[in-house]
């Protein structure tokens, strides 16, 4: 299926479409800060470049067969680590995606952060996360693409983090890249599977008849916790929540849009290395996760936690429907999302800005993100109400709009899967109506609470600056599904790929999930309508008491951590340590044993010498008289001699 | 230019010598003279580098008659002056030569007795040149014993407060350490003979012989069908364990690794970078080119002890690192981690795994330089070291918090930055060990990356705690200034190249390549001519 690229143009078109975005973060980097206010026009123009140079890229390619193109990397043992360009439909349309909702970011920012102190490092991050993010979407090497997969994890870190004075942002960094990370290693041990069996990383060259199934599904397991971890998959997604500490525009790009979509993307490309028993893990998981981010979205009063959980409820499902068979809804859903899932947030960062502006003579302190302090915002900011209206229904599934086609897409396809006999798969199947059922709930409750209930603050509010404006107008546009399923524009090989992933759906699910959408908003109406919320509710707030669990997790790792330390200094090192005083006691034994044995003995001899030296000095004492007596008593001992 | 490594090792021996005579009071020349001298060998360095050719075997080798002396019946000792380079030496010589150019600038503000200071540390750079280019046994304890007193006294006369306990720590430590290489080294001279010399029995120091088992005197200590036993294991296994625990000592690898936080906190930064960056590096140098390569039975029969231990040393220096509470004492853990990478790589004794024990060794050098540095430059500023007493450095230094940046992620492995190759093919390589050679269980290549993780989660929770969060220094009259010329010279250099070797891996790989498939080739060889 894969051909080497022979057109230098689609070459071409695919480094600069690459590389350009480097070329934004490197110019953000070197700029001077005099000339800060540079960065934003030119990092916004070379995204739209780049904007430019991915359609062209999808039109030349277009639906002919997927190109590749690789240069070696690096070599070890004679495999060789090729870095190579995969551009196939899915990567190419992704590829658009990713520069079309960056280049809308980075103009949605020049208005959203104009006040912000550090816009250098503000736009030479984006522009360094969108090159991660297509170089993840392009590269057919699992390893290059493990590479690109951590650094699009680090400028999710660094933006995040963008306002790390607060401490609570610094904490949220951290903990994001932290539990990405444990994901990481599961997506790295895969790799080590895969490169100790087949000894070649490239997707289009894995030879997987020469791996044994339980390896492969062990593989395959792995790498879907890498999923895990960057899609916000359960138990790994109560990061998500508390990123939203970065700026808005960020959550718009990195956390709804892009990076999180990432895992899900992951698994369409290495689709062909799952087992049975891979899909199952896939599916529940993704069940498990899409039900329960439905439910976490429906208490919380936050928006962007609101669209934060949401989110994982939207991943989870997609992640569902490429367990359950549903691959290709998958994807479509992946696209759709990343629209209008960025479409909200860049929504919720103009009603937070236009909060601010209206708040900023005032006195106190109100949490304009707290949905309890909005209401009746409608009439005051009708533009972003009526974009923040179309996103809301692409994701609540409303007919017309985008998200809806893909759900029935989803829905269809799952449906032929289950079968008719009753399985395990039927569970599957009930998870993913309910969450079709839950999600136009919490989504009515956002809306409601935003746009129409009484607002218990009155204030003036002005719309945003134009370049947001214009952003999310373009944005919500591409949300309503008549720019993309009818036909209009037939020329245009963009419509004609799109529409080979559109198969007809089945009537009778088109019909149900209709009426589920309506009962589903009709009893949201009159739930919501005199409903005053309360305080928040402590039972399901804290990320369902994850957080609880892995912030123990990581006070038992610290605990553990100065206990080795303890034991470094006062075990292991007073070991040491009283090995040497061993030896020093040892030597002073000997030293003591030298000093008094051995040199007491010679002193000791030396001494006797002295005293018998003594002695027998004091015999020549010069006397005539003891002389006469030594000679007669020694003449006496001569003569006893003798005679005896 | 055929006694290029020559002039490397020799310049500055002879430059300590001719310092000697300029008198103490010409303070600032020493300096001077000292940056001069690592010039000079950056150029030489340059043609090193444009008379290598990439092959397997040994190039620029220079071999002199050194001492050979007659014993009669117990045949002739032969030691030669054998220098040379390889795929492993190269690396490490190179790397040399860069970190003690960047520690001699690093060492710019020293006041106390500047003297003594920088002809001692002429004379360690000559003693790390010698020890990297040696090929001779013997030449290689010399030069490697030489350098142990320099850093003593470096250490011992311009540490900190602890800096006696710590000097001597370390000397004693060390020591043990060669006194079991010396025993080995005498037990080889007494089993190996020079081929080349013909009927008359010539014992040799000279690596090239020693590789090869057929040079094996038969019915000397370390035959190879000698059936005695010493407790359980046969002499060639013990010699192994003893080059092991000796090598292992200088690695640092757990429970052997405690001068090092130690050796580390006293030090003075300079030092610190040698230390971490060349010093800790003949450890595993050590083993790669002698322990495996002469008892390549005693690598195999071993190898599983030698994984544990580097599993062992990377989670336990990983914990140790995350509750330190000084920064440079979390920095010294975190090379006992990352050479516990190095460890866990040789044991494997796959091509994937030796090659990323060797570039692990050359990225740890630069990484470990760059994050030493890092904790001098705060030093230099308020002469305290604890985390706590920091908070929000990234908004008044927001130079030294990009370097900061890219020390800590090129550490804690993230792709595109040095760290992340060297651990990446050791981990492909541990894990591949058990269906290539059936040597390390798949376990260990499972525990070794929680290294990774912790590894992230004591640099970011550093990160969070120091950097970010409100400004405040807890210190009196400290001035955070950003970063001045000094040290932005010396941190660039380094951060380019922990960027450089992160993207283009092969610029290195094409020394170490050749070198890591000739070398678990001829270990397999040369082991199953041992045991057939």
């Amino acid at each position: 299926m894969t051909e080497t690229i022979h057109s230098a143009a689609s070459l071409w078109l695919a480094l600069s479409v690459l590389t350009i975005p480097l070329f934004s973060a490197l110019v953000c980097f070197v700029i001077s800060e005099k000339f800060a206010w540079l960065s934003p026009m030119v990092s916004s123009l070379l995204l739209f470049i780049t904007f430019i140079c991915s359609a062209f890229l999808f039109f030349q390619v277009g639906d002919s067969h997927a190109l590749t193109y690789s240069w070696p990397w690096f070599s070890v043992n004679e495999n060789i680590i090729r870095a190579s360009l995969l551009l196939d439909k899915h990567g190419l349309i992704m590829v658009m995606v990713v520069s079309l909702v960056s280049f809308l970011v980075h103009l949605y920012s020049i208005g959203y952060m104009a006040e912000d102190q550090a816009l250098i490092r503000y736009f030479g991050m984006l522009g360094f996360f969108t090159f991660a993010m297509l170089g993840l979407v392009m590269s057919s090497n699992l390893l290059i693409l493990f590479c690109f997969w951590e650094l699009v994890g680090f400028s999710s870190y660094r933006l995040i983090g963008h306002w790390y004075e607060k401490q609570e942002a610094a904490k949220a960094s951290t903990k994001a890249f932290l539990i990405n990370r444990v994901g990481d290693l599961g997506f790295l041990i895969g790799l080590m599977i895969l490169w100790s069996w087949l000894g070649n990383l490239d997707i289009t060259y894995l030879n997987l008849e020469t791996i044994p199934t339980f390896w492969l599904t062990t593989a395959g397991v792995c790498i879907f916790i890498g999923v895990i971890g960057k899609s916000a998959q359960f138990p790994l997604f109560h990061w998500l929540p508390d990123a939203m500490e970065g700026p808005t525009p960020v959550s718009a790009l990195i956390h709804a849009a892009t990076m999180v979509a990432a895992g899900v993307f992951l698994l369409i490309r290495i689709e062909s290395l799952f087992t049975e028993n891979t899909l199952v893990i896939i599916s529940v998981t993704g069940t498990i996760t899409a039900i329960t981010g439905a439910i976490g979205a429906l208490f919380q009063y936050d928006i962007k936690k609101i669209l934060a959980y949401s989110t994982i409820s939207q991943l989870g499902f997609m992640v569902m429907a490429i367990g359950a068979g549903a691959a290709q809804g998958g994807f479509l859903h992946l696209l759709h999302h990343a629209f209008f899932k960025a479409g909200l947030f860049l929504g919720a960062g103009a009603i937070i800005h236009a909060m601010h502006q209206a708040y900023h003579h005032q006195e106190g302190n109100v949490d304009v993100q707290d949905i309890r302090n909005l209401g009746d915002l409608r009439k005051k900011i009708p533009i972003t109400f009526i974009t923040f209206m179309i996103c809301s229904a692409a994701l609540a599934g409303l007919p017309f709009t985008s998200g809806f086609v893909s759900k029935e897409l989803i829905l269809t396809q799952m449906n032929e899967w289950s079968g008719n006999a009753f399985s395990w798969k039927w569970l599957v199947i009930l998870g993913a109506w309910v969450v079709t059922l839950l999600t136009p709930v919490y989504t009515f409750r956002m809306v409601w609470f935003i746009f129409f209930a009484k607002s218990k603050h009155n204030v003036e509010m002005v719309e945003v600056p134009i370049v947001m404006r214009l952003s999310m107008f373009v944005i919500s546009m591409s949300s309503l599904a008549l720019l993309i399923t009818f036909k209009p524009f037939h020329i245009l090989t963009i419509i004609n790929v799109l529409m080979s992933l559109y198969p007809n759906t089945s009537h009778l699910i088109t019909l149900l999930s209709t009426l589920i959408l309506l009962i589903a908003l009709v009893s949201a109406f009159f739930m919501y309508k005199n409903y005053e919320l309360k305080d928040q509710n402590k039972f399901l707030t804290p990320n369902l008491y994850l957080d609880w669990l892995s912030d123990y997790a990581f006070k038992l790792v610290l605990q553990f951590a100065i206990l080795v330390h303890w034991f470094d200094r006062k075990v292991i090192d007073k070991i040491i340590n009283g090995l040497t005083y061993l030896q020093v006691g040892i030597a002073h034994v000997t030293g003591w044993s030298d000093r008094y044995l051995v040199d007491g003995v010679v002193n000791g001899m030396a001494y006797s010498a002295k005293g018998i030296g003594s002695v027998t000095r004091s015999l020549a004492n010069g006397k005539i008289q003891s002389y006469l007596l030594w000679a007669m008593a020694g003449l006496l001992i001569f003569i006893l001699w003798i005679l005896y | 230019m055929r006694h290029l490594l020559s002039y490397l090792i020799f310049t500055p021996l002879l430059a300590a010598v001719v310092g000697l005579l300029i008198p103490a009071t010409q303070k600032n020349t020493f300096r001077v003279f000292a940056l001069l001298i690592s010039i000079i060998q950056i150029v030489i360095m340059v043609l090193i580098a444009l008379h290598y050719e990439h092959h397997d075997g040994i190039q620029l080798s220079e071999r002199l008659p050194w001492i050979s002396m007659d014993l009669g019946q117990w045949g002739t000792m032969k030691a030669e002056y054998f220098v040379a380079l390889d795929g492993l030496s190269f690396p490490m010589v190179a790397l040399s030569v860069a970190i003690i150019s960047i520690a001699v600038i690093s060492s710019w503000t020293i006041e106390k007795n500047q003297k003594g200071y920088f002809i001692l540390m002429l004379i360690l750079n000559g003693a790390i040149m010698g020890s990297f280019c040696a090929l001779d046994f013997l030449l290689f304890y010399v030069f490697f014993e030489f350098l142990l007193l320099p850093m003593y006294f470096l250490i011992g006369i311009w540490g900190g407060p602890r800096r006696e306990h710590a000097s001597i720590k370390f000397f004693l430590y060390t020591l043990l350490g060669s006194i079991l290489i010396l025993i080995v080294i005498i037990a080889l001279y007494l089993s190996f003979q020079d081929p080349t010399s013909g009927k008359v029995l010539v014992h040799t120091f000279n690596m090239l012989h020693m590789q090869n088992p057929e040079n094996i005197i038969p019915g000397s200590i370390l035959s190879i069908d000698s059936t005695d036993l010493l407790g359980p294991y046969s002499y060639r296994l013990w010699a192994f364990l003893l080059l092991f625990i000796g090598f292992a000592i200088k690695l640092p690898a757990v429970p052997l690794h405690t001068w090092l936080p130690d050796a580390h906190v006293e030090a003075p930064t300079p030092i610190s970078v040698i230390l971490a960056a060349l010093l800790l590096k003949f450890g595993a140098y050590g083993l790669l080119r002698f322990a495996y390569p002469i008892f390549p039975d005693g690598a195999i029969y071993f190898s599983w002890l030698v994984g544990f231990v580097g599993v062992v040393s990377i989670i336990y220096g990983a914990l140790n690192a995350l509750s330190s509470k000084d920064l440079k004492r979390l920095i010294a853990y975190s090379s006992v981690s990352h050479m516990g990478f190095v460890l866990l790589g040789l044991a494997s004794i796959t091509v994937e795994g030796v090659t990323g024990a060797v570039y692990q060794m050359f990225s740890h050098g630069i990484i470990s330089a760059m994050l030493f540095l890092i904790t001098g430059v705060l030093y230099d500023r308020t002469h305290d070291r604890l985390i706590a007493n920091y908070s929000g450095l990234a908004s008044k230094m927001k130079v030294f918090t990009g370097f900061v940046l890219i020390a800590f992620f090129a550490s804690l492995g993230l792709p595109g930055l040095a760290g992340f190759i060297g651990e990446v093919m050791i981990l492909f390589g541990a894990f591949l060990s058990q269906k290539a050679n059936g040597l390390l269980p798949i376990w260990m290549a499972i525990v070794a990356t929680f290294g990774l993780l912790l590894g992230a989660g004591y640099y970011l929770w550093t990160i969070q705690r120091m950097f970010y969060g409100p400004f405040s220094v807890k210190i009196p009259a400290a001035e955070m200034n950003d970063l001045n010329h000094r040290e932005y010279v010396m941190l660039l250099p380094l951060a380019m190249a922990a960027l450089f070797f992160g993207v283009l891996p092969q610029t290195l790989l094409n020394f170490i390549n050749p070198f890591a498939q000739q070398f678990v080739e001829a270990l397999f060889k040369s082991a199953s001519f041992i045991n057939p």
